[in-house]
């Protein structure tokens, strides 16, 4: 919408990244508008036919002629407009499948920074609705186009043929129509965008009130929610109803332009006749002709309601088709050995500074701990360890190499995460641990038995292939947590990363699957935010983080006996008594 | 109850054609004025477009013919009368059906959503929430295209034909009826295949509701696929939707597309028709020239609104198509209605299971034989393993489902007879899962909260002072007017229990269920949290789910929930002792 100042004179400038879009059709829309058309140019022909015969009518011979003629006409008409549907129907539906194709491939190798900016609710419309619009571009409006564009031109030649001068009087219409499409067009197209905004806000409003359903009904905000989507909802409706105001002018302006031209011949085609410079025959199919050009101009200016959505659609579209690709600059494949070190790392997350000059390092086959307050930044500390998200000063290096000159498939290959909240997909469970393919029957069976998931699964009626509900509700949330970290261990990392896995996990449970990870991953480093210290106890290293900052690091007996913030913490886990105190 | 939407399509009845449209004109009832004016416009409209060929057709023989030019002009000036007042006709019809279209489709995404709202936890569980997106968006806007771009066009086109028909029939009865038998094939034609282009798009719009679902998912869970490196399977898992959308798509687009050559052919047809007998009937000395044009235009009349018909008709196997799988949801009842007072069963405790038994659908029994009472002003402790159904316990107080056998008592009474609003009120759940809505810290600590909704910042804070929750407010940047997303990362999840806890606590339940709601709080925040919690009104009584043990060591009672039983502990050494042993057993 930046350039639409620019180039008043340049009526569809969006119109090149459209057809840019289909050029690898480019021998289907041949074909498409060759055969648009074949069978126009033979609907052109029939009022010429009908004409020959009105004049013929007193040879019957002549007259059975021109119907054998009509009649073969019609019939190829019939075979080429049904050709022509079917490869329409295919270009189009095939242009849509690439285009969500290629848009999901683009995203699929975007940042998460990016996903979570470009909010998922508003690439669902991106992927669903907008593509559906270049859809109907494809589908109705080329070969429309094309062949109204065919009919009005024969027809105008047509006309000419016949009598230039009244030609002349009724090609005059063209103009007047295409002006009243061009302003049309253009007011509408800024509306459309902002109609495919209010479209994302539904998406979000709908997708909140399902994913939050239990938290509704929890605390009776029904009304609320419909209150939130009765707001979006009107903006909706009268963004629908102001396109519809402008586009209620378009067909009665071209309807009414069109009967001052069949009045004009009326008129003047009259007076040619009864001056003698016209044949009645002639004046019929000038009649016809008419009609011919008027109906294709009417259908453009149906067409021009979906060329404006599709403009609007593919413009949204392009900026995701038009994103950087991501730069998988690292080149290194050596197998990870489990050293990591970060130097002087700050982050700054929604302008508020999330990590203040973060350093430390873990040797392989060591255990951190990261403990801290809530919001003190732990999770971030993990995001950046895995390249979830960039550090804007200082540098994360895994065996003394920057993380990002790692080849990602074979960095992630080495690196099991295990995050907080549940992730759980709509598959079966084995699908669910063994996220990646090259996860073998063995390593699975090694990750379940880790994270004592066993007997849990073997009490399930189709056992692995259990399908488990999208949001994972049919499971508790320490059954989620521990198909979460069977996750993390099938691929058999080199690095383990606990995002207060302990939290969700009872004391028992946790003992057991920390005595397997040593036992089934030996020399595995482990990396885990707890809130418990008695988990982090036997920890190699401790860091005490704190509103983005390390406060402390060392051993449990170097903490007790040097953070008074370690202490604290430890003294809230060890009694109740102290309560009132605390506070 | 299944409510599972995808499945439930087979076993149901197909809604007839009929009852569907009864439906969906039911929404636009109050819209009487407008669509009566519309007709009346549609009605000009196509009236005054029959009018003119005839008018042309008159003047040709008339005047033209017998070399009067000053006829032609007169008649020329009535056509120009006769296009103005069309064209304002023309705007008309266009306004005001396009209105009553989109009121319609603003209606129907009314409807869907409200009834989405009235469904349980449990429609939920069963359905992916792209699919619902889907429905509620893309469904309603397939009706909506319908109604306000093809519904006018639908009955301006008919009533054109009407009057074309009527006019070929006056004209000359034989020739009209020959004229016409093409017509009567297309009709013949339609019913035939119109089932079959339905069921193509009903299969096209599923599959564009699953590649919606699909896509959901994928993405509100990115940060999982990029950690394990999965972006070609999310690619691979959207390329298998997406080709499976093509496929159906593409079929249904085949199946609509039948309509326009079929139709043009018929309608080709016709005009042979026309003009083969016309010319027969002009040599018999039985037709004019000038009939014969305006005959032609009026066998065009008739089938150029015919081939838009086959457009159209498309359109309606579309929108009908939709309209099934909206009304799939609408169909929908809860299953957990407000049932009546019957007075003859009463409890004394504040909360009591009496023999609840509970499974979810199509699994097996959770619960066994539940019996327990809550007394007020009490704190409760449900401990027990994972998966041992202390969740599904707190569930049924809330009556986010209900028993499959047995009763619970709120109060008193069956929780069954109270009012949603009432039941809400007394029953603070916090969930395991801490959910948020895009906004500020405000707006989601009074979710839905009525007595404090409409106090300013500083008398919220002193409301906030006075429950002791300042502390917890001072952890976030900007206070109440802290911005927070839905799915987003800018708060982490122990903020976001902070924020769940703060907004149960204001609502001052009479019964207040933490599920593990602290789970990932630090300890010393939890203490605050404890602290707050002891100095809630005497009256209120806590259920604490949790399994770390110094969260629940000053209950009054604790109770051990393993196996779908609810046993209760002697004291807080029992409890331990039971935790130990039924991890052992269990």
């Amino acid at each position: 919408m930046a350039k639409k100042g620019a180039a008043p004179a340049d009526s569809k400038p969006k119109g090149p990244g459209i057809s840019s879009l289909l050029k690898p059709y480019k021998g289907m829309i041949i074909l498409l508008i060759f055969l648009a058309l074949l069978s126009n140019g033979i609907n052109l022909v029939l009022p010429r036919i009908i004409a020959s015969g009105i004049d013929a009518y007193p040879s019957h011979y002549v007259v059975k002629n021109i119907l054998t003629a009509f009649l073969s006409a019609s019939i190829i008409i019939f075979i080429f407009t049904y050709l022509q549907s079917i490869i329409q129907t295919n270009t189009s539906e095939r242009v849509a499948r690439d285009l969500r194709s290629q848009l999901a491939a683009k995203i699929s190798m975007q940042s998460y920074a990016y996903i979570e900016k470009a909010n998922p609710s508003k690439l669902l419309t991106n992927l669903t609705a907008d593509v559906d619009s270049v859809k109907m571009f494809v589908s109705q409006a080329i070969v429309t186009i094309a062949s109204s564009l065919i009919i009005i031109i024969g027809a105008c030649i047509m006309l000419f043929s016949i009598n230039w001068k009244l030609a002349f009087a009724v090609v005059a219409i063209i103009p007047i129509i295409g002006g009243a499409f061009f302003f049309v067009t253009k007011k509408v197209r800024p509306i459309f965008m902002k109609g495919r905004e209010v479209i994302d806000k539904l998406n979000k409003v709908i997708n909140e009130s399902i994913l939050g359903a239990a938290l509704i009904r929890v605390i009776n905000s029904q009304q609320p929610e419909y209150d939130k989507f009765l707001l979006a909802n009107t903006e909706a409706k009268n963004l629908g109803l102001s396109i519809l105001r402008l586009f209620a002018w378009l067909i009665p302006i071209i309807v009414l332009t069109a009967s001052f031209a069949s009045i004009t011949i009326l008129t003047l085609g009259g007076h040619f006749i009864i001056t003698g410079n016209m044949t009645l025959g002639d004046f019929a199919a000038f009649s016809s002709y008419l009609s011919l050009l008027i109906f294709p101009i009417i259908l453009i200016g149906f067409m021009s309601n979906v060329i404006a959505q599709a403009t609007a659609s593919f413009q949204r579209i392009s900026v995701i088709l038009e994103l950087p690709q991501l730069p998988d600059s690292g080149t290194i494949k050596d197998a990870l050995q489990g050293n990591i070190s970060v130097k002087n790392v700050s982050v700054v997350y929604d302008q508020k500074p999330a990590l203040k000059n973060i350093s430390f390092s873990v040797n392989s086959g060591s255990t951190l701990a990261i403990i801290g307050p809530t919001a003190a930044g732990k999770t971030q500390l993990l995001y950046l360890l895995t390249g979830l998200i960039k550090p804007g000063e200082g540098t994360v290096e895994f065996d003394g190499k920057d993380i990002n000159s790692f080849n990602k498939e074979n960095f992630y290959s080495h690196v099991g995460f295990v995050f907080q909240d549940s992730i759980i997909f709509n598959m079966s469970i084995r699908e669910n641990i063994a996220f990646s393919d090259k996860v073998t029957d063995e390593s699975l069976a090694k990750a379940i038995a880790t994270a004592e998931l066993k007997d849990f699964i073997d009490a399930l009626p189709d056992k692995l292939n259990t399908i488990v509900s999208e949001r994972g509700n049919s499971l508790s949330g320490g059954q989620k947590q521990r198909i979460m970290l069977a996750r993390a261990l099938a691929i058999n990392p080199k690095i383990l990363l606990l995002d207060d896995f302990t939290a969700r996990v009872d004391n028992n449970t946790e003992l057991k699957i920390v005595n397997n990870v040593r036992q089934n991953y030996p020399g595995i480093t482990l990396i885990s935010i707890t809130q418990k210290i008695a988990s982090a106890e036997h920890f190699d290293q401790i860091i005490v983080l704190m509103e983005g900052e390390i406060l402390a690091t060392g051993t449990h007996k170097q903490l007790m006996a040097g953070s008074t913030e370690y202490i604290q913490i430890y003294n809230s886990q060890q009694s109740t008594s102290n309560y009132e105190l605390q506070s | 109850m299944n409510y599972n939407l995808n499945d439930i399509s087979a076993k149901q009845q197909k809604a007839s054609t009929l009852t569907i449209l009864k439906k969906l004109l039911l929404l636009i009832r109050e819209e009487r004025k407008n669509l009566l004016l519309a007709l009346l416009a549609i009605l000009t409209n196509s009236g005054l477009n029959l009018m003119s060929p005839f008018i042309i057709g008159y003047t040709i023989d008339h005047y033209v013919m017998h070399k009067d030019y000053h006829g032609v002009l007169l008649n020329a000036g009535l056509l120009i009368c006769m296009a103005l007042a069309a064209f304002g006709a023309s705007y008309t019809q266009t306004r005001m059906m396009g209105g009553v279209g989109q009121r319609m489709l603003f209606k129907l995404r009314n409807t869907v959503f409200n009834k989405l709202q009235e469904l349980p936890v449990a429609f939920f569980n069963q359905n992916k929430a792209g699919d619902l997106i889907s429905r509620v968006n893309n469904d309603t806007d397939k009706i909506n295209q319908f109604f306000s771009q093809s519904l006018m066009q639908f009955i301006g086109t008919l009533a054109t034909m009407t009057g074309a028909g009527i006019f070929l029939l006056v004209i000359n009865f034989r020739l009209g009826v020959a004229t016409l038998v093409p017509g009567l094939l297309i009709f013949i034609f339609t019913k035939l295949t119109s089932q079959w282009v339905k069921r193509k798009n009903t299969a096209s719009l599923k599959t564009t509701g699953g590649l919606s679902a699909e896509i959901q998912e994928s993405l509100n869970n990115f940060k999982v696929i990029i950690a394990f490196n999965r972006r070609d399977y999310f690619k691979k898992r959207f390329e298998e939707v997406n080709n499976q959308n093509y496929v159906t798509a593409r079929s249904a687009g085949i199946a609509n597309n039948i309509f326009i050559p079929v139709y043009g052919f018929f309608a080709s047809m016709a005009q042979l028709i026309v003009l083969t007998a016309g010319i027969y009937l002009i040599s018999t000395g039985q037709f004019t020239i000038g009939l014969l044009v305006s005959y032609l235009s009026y066998a065009t009349n008739f089938y150029n609104p015919l081939r838009q018909l086959a457009a159209l008709w498309t359109n309606f196997q579309v929108a009908m198509a939709g309209s099934d799988r909206i009304s799939h949801i609408l169909n929908m009842e809860s299953n957990l209605p407000v049932l009546k007072e019957m007075g003859d069963q009463k409890s004394n405790s504040l909360l009591e299971f009496r023999n609840v038994h509970f499974g979810y659908p199509g699994g097996n029994e959770i619960l066994h034989n539940i019996n327990f009472n809550l007394e007020r002003g009490k704190t409760y402790a449900l401990v027990g393993p994972t998966g041992g159904g202390k969740t599904t316990t707190a569930s049924l107080i809330a009556r986010l489902y209900d028993p499959v056998k047995g009763q619970v008592f709120l109060d008193g009474k069956d929780i069954r007879t109270w009012q949603p609003d009432e039941r809400t009120k007394k029953i603070g759940f916090i969930l395991q899962e801490p959910f948020l809505f895009t906004g500020t810290v405000r707006d989601n600590i009074l979710y839905s909260n009525q007595q404090y909704k409409d106090y300013s910042n500083k008398q919220l804070e002193e409301v906030i002072i006075s429950a002791n929750l300042q502390s917890l407010l001072a952890i976030f940047e900007k206070g109440l007017d802290t911005t927070v997303t839905s799915g987003g990362e800018s708060i982490s999840l122990g903020q976001k229990q902070l924020i769940a806890f703060m907004r149960a606590v204001l609502r001052n339940p009479d019964i207040l269920i933490l599920d593990e709601a602290t789970a990932n709080i630090d300890t010393i925040t939890e203490q605050v949290l404890q602290n707050i919690l002891n100095k809630l009104p005497k009256e209120t009584t806590r259920v604490i789910i949790a399994h770390r043990l110094n969260t629940i060591q000053n209950a009054d009672e604790i109770f051990f929930v393993n196996a779908g039983e609810v046993i209760r502990a002697g004291s807080f050494d029992d409890a331990v002792d039971m935790l130990l042993q039924g991890k052992r057993t269990g």
